[in-house]
């Protein structure tokens, strides 16, 4: 998460706290991103096989991932309160796996946790590694919501860079023959 | 059990392996970008144009959640709402290719890539559609294969 990629410990548990839906974020939500009847009309969705309005499974897994980026801002002010410099975070490459289980009815509590399963360096972005991150969401009865696998960047804090790159770098800097590489590349 | 509200659109029984969906296209502006963002993605480099240059994006792009977001909307609008769709099963293999820079149009197709009866509830069938999505200048942004429930004709009269 918020620690170095080299000081990331396999297996923690990472508990990115609850969120309570609503009926209004569910149907604001579908509105934008996936208008199906059973996300956006409690009355028509009587006749789904949910028996009522559900949550978007996209609106759960971006809820989900709001969580886990305040986690990780509320570890990184945490840190720097101890004067500690806090590891950096990049893009997520991908999703290896989304499973949708329960669905979300109004007035649902879900609560997030986070387990980083595996890491390795980056073999395509020197300077990186990759973290394979599971994320669980579990109502307040105890039911699985969503389990997935998340792939996710993290900085390298021992990681000098190679002289060839360096000066790959410097020369990219140049007004003449910065351009001419970039278009290359 | 007919279900009325999709009665009278296509199910499970008329899908066939290999069709292809056209999504349409979706312009994907700085407002929508920083919307998303700061409700679902507050990155500063999906806020704050100076620290996306800095970043490994390269300039204000769409949260992957959003792009994500934004193809299942084109899907909806032009597949899943004239279908007796009964829900996602979730997907795998979400692959962000290449990030949505602000003023990007994205677009590209679905291809049904498996169709069977679902072993729990037979009055569904699941079908895993291939999500090829690019932008205007034809460079692919996200893959991924999703897996959506369909009512069958024949759950529906039994």
């Amino acid at each position: 998460m918020t620690r170095w990629f080299e000081d990331i410990i396999l297996d923690e548990n990472f508990d990115l706290g609850s969120h309570t839906f609503n009926a209004d974020e569910i149907i604001r939500f579908a509105t934008l991103y996936d208008p199906q009847y059973f996300h956006l009309d409690a009355e028509a969705a009587k006749h789904s096989h949910f028996g009522g309005l559900v949550a978007s499974g996209w609106h759960t897994v971006s809820i989900g991932h709001r969580k886990m980026v305040d986690t990780l801002f509320a570890e990184e002010d945490r840190l720097r309160a101890e004067g500690k410099e806090p590891g950096v975070s990049g893009p997520s490459p991908g999703v290896n796996s989304m499973e949708f289980k329960a669905p979300v009815r109004p007035g649902d509590t879900v609560s997030y946790q986070l387990v980083v399963t595996d890491k390795r360096a980056s073999n395509s972005i020197p300077g990186w590694g990759l973290l394979f991150n599971r994320l669980t969401a579990v109502n307040q009865r105890g039911e699985l919501v969503y389990s997935a696998d998340l792939v996710g960047f993290s900085k390298l804090r021992d990681y000098t860079m190679p002289l060839k790159l360096r000066v790959l770098l410097a020369l990219t800097k140049l007004p003449v023959i910065g351009p001419l590489l970039k278009r290359r590349s | 059990m007919t279900n009325p509200v999709t009665e009278n659109r296509r199910h499970f029984e008329d899908l066939t392996l290999g069709e292809v969906i056209d999504l349409g296209h979706t312009l994907v502006t700085k407002d929508m970008i920083t919307s998303f963002a700061r409700e679902f993605d507050p990155f500063p480099f999906h806020l704050d144009e100076a620290a996306a240059k800095a970043s490994l994006l390269g300039g204000l792009a769409s949260s992957g959640w959003q792009t994500g977001a934004l193809s299942l909307r084109m899907l909806v609008d032009s597949f899943l709402s004239k279908l007796a769709s009964a829900g996602g099963l979730g997907f795998t293999d979400l692959r962000w290719k290449s990030p949505v820079m602000v003023g990007d149009t994205i677009g590209g197709t679905v291809t049904i890539a498996e169709l069977r009866r679902s072993e729990t509830h037979p009055q569904w069938g699941i079908m895993a559609l291939d999500f090829d999505v690019r932008n205007q200048n034809g460079k692919q942004v996200m893959t991924m294969r999703l897996a959506n429930m369909v009512e069958t004709r024949e759950g529906a009269v039994a």
